[in-house]
């Protein structure tokens, strides 16, 4: 964030790092986004359809959740690889 | 909206050497100072912030695990049993179960509880603030938050234990040959010399998958925490600290209360998974 305003005073390499961190992080965050909301409707309509099936739905809906939400961790871990490297 | 305008106001007026100036650095809350150096050869084993975590944690877990699961069960539970219960519930039925054949569970179910447990509870003490951060304010140590599962030694080593596992079993159960011919699906014979080497790579894709995940996770959620906190620092604001203490505690009870019990979770149904299907391969 401090690199953001160090841009102000010309550096524009940090800027760019931090652009391209967020960049990364942002776009992991919206298919992550996508994947989480078809999760969660499809458990509702699934409870919605066969409520006593909701005990045995939990646990794949959270192995689910778990599973697309790491794919914004995997953007953070890269942009931040990145970030440090480069 | 009288009152925002007022706050806006007053945050840009307060002083800006009311807080401590230099720059804000998050990384330097997961930099392991080795407190203890204990050299073996080229194994460096010394203790650190992390390893210091981890010792708690270990001795919390079975603290956690005798008080809660046995000692003094009776017929007519109460509510310290009724916790001990309703997590091994959650272990048998959701974990063990769903990945695990019924011949291997009797096995491999005490590994898969003690890992969610253990990780549960590393999780959680990361989120309880504890004099542990290895920095004195004049003498008394500074309180502060930091968990072990934020390291990604420690969830590699983790990850490697289920790795290391799988393999063992798969062979054990199957033999060397029938285990690894079924890590080659059914396909045209053209196909397989790009589909073999995908699937060899997969199997160590698990590895960084599973420690990823959770260290990353784990890192995250303390460094949105601490950013919120360290915007006060950045901006040299006092008064920003109405907006971003209540918004560091939001993401505090969010972390405390979904991801560290949902990683815990994943952590253990995936090695049984893993486990469980090398047991029983479906090819």
């Amino acid at each position: 964030m401090t690199h953001v305003l160090a841009a102000l005073n010309g550096d524009v390499t940090k800027a760019g790092k931090a652009i391209g961190l967020a960049m990364g992080v942002g776009l992991g965050a919206l298919g992550a986004g996508i994947g989480i909301g078809n999760i969660f409707s499809s458990m509702i309509q699934a409870v919605a359809r066969q409520p006593e099936l909701r005990g045995e739905l939990q646990g794949i809906q959270w192995l689910g959740f778990a599973l697309t939400e790491a794919v914004v961790f995997y953007g953070l871990l890269g942009s931040i690889l990145a970030y440090v490297l480069v | 909206m009288k009152r925002l305008l007022v706050i806006a106001a007053l945050a840009l007026a307060a002083p800006p050497a009311a807080l401590a100036r230099g720059e804000f650095d998050p990384t330097t809350e997961f930099e392991q100072h080795k407190w203890i150096p204990i050299h073996l050869g080229p194994l460096d084993l010394s203790i650190t912030k992390a390893v210091a975590y981890l010792m708690i944690g270990t001795v919390v877990t079975i603290a956690l695990g005798i008080f809660t699961m046995r000692s003094r069960l009776a017929l007519l539970p109460d509510r310290r049993q009724t916790v001990g219960e309703a997590i091994y519930e959650v272990a048998q039925t959701q974990v063990a179960e769903q990945g695990l054949p019924s011949k291997a569970i009797g096995r491999w179910f005490p590994y898969v509880a003690s890992i969610m447990l253990f990780i549960w509870v590393v999780n959680l003490l990361g989120f309880i603030p504890l004099p542990l951060t290895g920095e004195r304010w004049h003498g008394v140590p500074v309180w502060g938050i930091y968990a072990a599962t934020s390291s990604l030694s420690v969830t590699l080593a983790l990850a490697l234990l289920t790795f290391v596992f799988t393999h063992v079993e798969g062979i054990r159960w199957n033999g060397p040959v029938r285990y690894f011919k079924s890590w080659i699906p059914e396909a045209p014979k053209a196909l397989l010399a790009l589909i073999v080497p995908l699937e060899i790579l997969g199997q160590f894709m698990r590895l960084i998958s599973l420690s990823v995940r959770l260290f990353a996770n784990m890192l995250a959620g303390h460094i949105l925490i601490l950013t919120f906190i360290g915007l006060m620092f950045i901006l040299e604001s006092v008064v920003l600290a109405v907006f971003v203490i209540p918004v560091a505690a939001i993401f505090y009870l969010f972390e405390v209360v979904i991801v560290v019990t949902i990683q815990a979770f994943i952590f253990a149904a995936l090695s049984a998974i893993y486990i469980g299907s090398a047991i029983e391969p479906e090819h």
